[in-house]
């Protein structure tokens, strides 16, 4: 089991400097970068121990787009958790609708990219473990199937280094770039995949009650949304013509700004 | 339930025993929230106990330092760690918890929140208690292109991971003797008796650590090679900076993953960015767009970089490097001369 989202192309939007606001107009919708290297890593599971891939997205119709693109990779069933009541989840109501989901198809093992470039909070993987009652590990650089065929062995990155986590299954992880090269989809691959079908799921399907998602499950509230301060930069740019001059004042800078006092 | 919930927590962070400075940037941020809301300020530490440390999160102001210790605590787990959190919540009933935004605490903090059905603000750059009295919580989303102003009107706690940097560590005037309570850890086992983690290995790696670094030096692929990466830790080891680099020096293989800066790896808040032979793709930029300080150094006088530094040299960093490690190495003799004298 995958779960996957579409995300704005985060490097392409640009922000409106008079309105303040984001021109998103124009703006592609992509697969989340890491949730390519979920999909990847789950073929080369599947490929090895079998089993089939179902991805799941949340989203409206367009996403479909990022569902075709997990099937070109290789993955085996879609679905598209598409319904006005999903509208204005936050991560709670998200994982909460991802997790039932993922509950009533049955599932061995989760992976979620760790973040979605737009959102960035690298929440939504750790809550549905938590809501399906099984272990996580983030942050994945490399996964080993055991050979018992009940546990993994999964590296996560940490600040300094990594760690080394034997986990049973069924458990969920989430993954970092570090974990794979994800395959591009050959032109026959993608044209295969458009053929194939893309499966609805509404609040109906999968069980949820008008409060436990979309706008009214979740917990947190946008109360403003405003631009930052974008940096203006127009700081000193020296040309190196006096390089001892340059380094001089770089290190008067460093010594006004590095100094932990 | 909300009524009764009081109190604003900070769960800390060590590596071993080694406390992390972003515990008191919490611990500062924390103090000014609970003073608004006339609560109670706590802190939460997990891992081993040290004298050193304890003494350190006393002069911080807290009213109350709880040390969980004990079970597996001396390597991070998550299952043990939101766990542990969990049931001090259950019997204690705070109306906010703070965690650092590191690979930990944001890992944590996510558990706990599906753990207590609550939301949770990520990676904010700022929190505070506003003009009607609500904890309110701010932070960027879409590369930082945007900024949010987050309230979560009922659940309770309200939980936020707060980026490291925000605040300096700042020291009460008015101090308390914080009450010290120990609990012990709750052992996987608990919940997870299917499911159970068998070894944790931690290893460190040599780059430093970006996110608590306030110096980073980020290279691009100007550097050239990965061997040209000892005179930039060279550097590093003078300024006490941590290394990171931009997509294209990762995937040249000349730096490890975790060590990408931009909007494919990590986000940081240093206080100073210094940036060698970096172009400064807008991929890369949101990864640093909210350091105090950005300095280029680029041969290139139209490297986007430049736009957004704060200073800048045009030239060769193959020139600039070696005279700065020269000087900085010639001021760091001076300064040992003049200890030595003393």
């Amino acid at each position: 089991m995958v779960c996957v989202k579409q995300v704005p192309d985060v490097a392409e939007i640009k922000i409106d400097e008079v309105k303040h606001t984001l021109i998103r107009s124009g703006v592609p919708s992509i697969l989340n970068p890491f949730d390519e290297f979920a999909v990847e890593e789950a073929v080369r599971i599947r490929d090895v121990v079998g089993g089939n891939i179902t991805v799941v997205t949340m989203g409206p119709m367009q996403a479909k787009e990022a569902l075709y693109k997990c099937l070109a990779m290789g993955a085996d069933r879609a679905i598209l958790l598409s319904d006005a009541k999903f509208a204005g989840a936050d991560t709670w109501a998200t994982s909460k609708t991802l997790a039932m989901t993922i509950e009533k198809l049955g599932f061995d093992l989760v992976i979620c990219g760790m973040k979605a470039v737009d959102g960035e909070t690298c929440q939504v993987g750790p809550e549905i473990a938590e809501i399906l009652g099984i272990p996580h590990v983030s942050y994945v650089k490399r996964v080993e199937m055991n050979a018992d065929g009940k546990s993994l062995l999964a590296e996560r990155s940490t600040e300094e280094g990594h760690q080394l986590i034997n986990c049973s299954i069924p458990c969920l992880l989430t993954a970092s770039k570090a974990l794979n090269i994800p395959r591009v989809p050959t032109i026959i691959n993608q044209m295969m995949a458009k053929k194939k079908p893309i499966e609805i799921f509404t609040a109906e399907t999968i069980g949820a009650e008008k409060g436990q998602v979309g706008l009214p499950g979740s917990r947190t509230q946008v109360v403003k949304v405003f631009t930052p301060t974008l940096r203006s930069g127009g700081g000193k740019i020296l040309n190196a013509s006096d390089l001892q001059g340059s380094v001089g004042q770089l290190l008067e800078l460093l010594k006004k700004e590095g100094s932990k006092q | 339930m909300s009524a009764e919930s009081r109190g604003v927590w900070v769960v800390g962070e060590q590596k071993g025993t080694q406390l992390a400075t972003v515990t008191l940037e919490l611990l500062t941020v924390g103090r000014k929230i609970a003073d608004d809301l006339s609560q109670e300020l706590n802190v939460i530490l997990i891992g081993p106990e040290s004298s050193d440390n304890l003494r350190l999160l006393e002069e911080y102001g807290p009213d109350r330092i709880v040390l969980v210790t004990g079970g597996a605590t001396e390597h991070y787990l998550t299952e043990i760690h939101s766990d542990s959190i969990a049931s001090l919540v259950e019997k204690n009933r705070p109306s906010a918890i703070l965690f650092p935004a590191t690979y930990d605490g944001r890992d944590t903090a996510a558990r706990l929140a599906a753990r207590l059905q609550v939301g949770l603000a990520a990676d904010c750059t700022e929190v505070r208690v506003d003009e009607t009295g609500r904890f309110v919580q701010v932070r960027p989303a879409f590369g930082g292109n945007l900024m949010a102003t987050i309230h979560q009107p009922t659940a309770r706690p309200q939980l936020a991971t707060l980026r490291p940097h925000i605040v300096k560590p700042a020291k009460p005037a008015k101090k308390t003797a914080p009450k010290v309570e120990r609990v012990a850890a709750v052992p996987l086992s608990n919940r997870f008796q299917k499911v159970v983690m068998k070894s944790v290995r931690e290893v460190a790696d040599e780059s430093g650590n970006l996110d608590e670094a306030e110096v980073v030096i980020g290279v691009g692929r100007g550097l050239g090679g990965k061997e040209k990466l000892n005179m930039v830790n060279h550097l590093a080891r003078l300024m006490d900076a941590a290394v990171g680099g931009s997509r294209g020096v990762v995937d040249a293989g000349w730096l490890p993953h975790n060590q990408q800066i931009g909007l494919t790896g990590r986000v940081i808040s240093p206080k100073l960015y210094m940036a060698l032979g970096v172009s400064g793709a807008v991929q890369h930029l949101v990864g640093v767009r909210t350091a105090k300080e950005i300095v280029a150094i680029n041969i290139d006088p139209d490297a986007p970089i430049f736009k957004v530094a704060t200073f800048g040299i045009v030239g060769d960093m193959f020139k600039v490097v070696p005279l700065l490690i020269s000087e900085l190495e010639s001021k760091s003799t001076a300064a040992a001369n003049v200890q030595a004298t003393v």
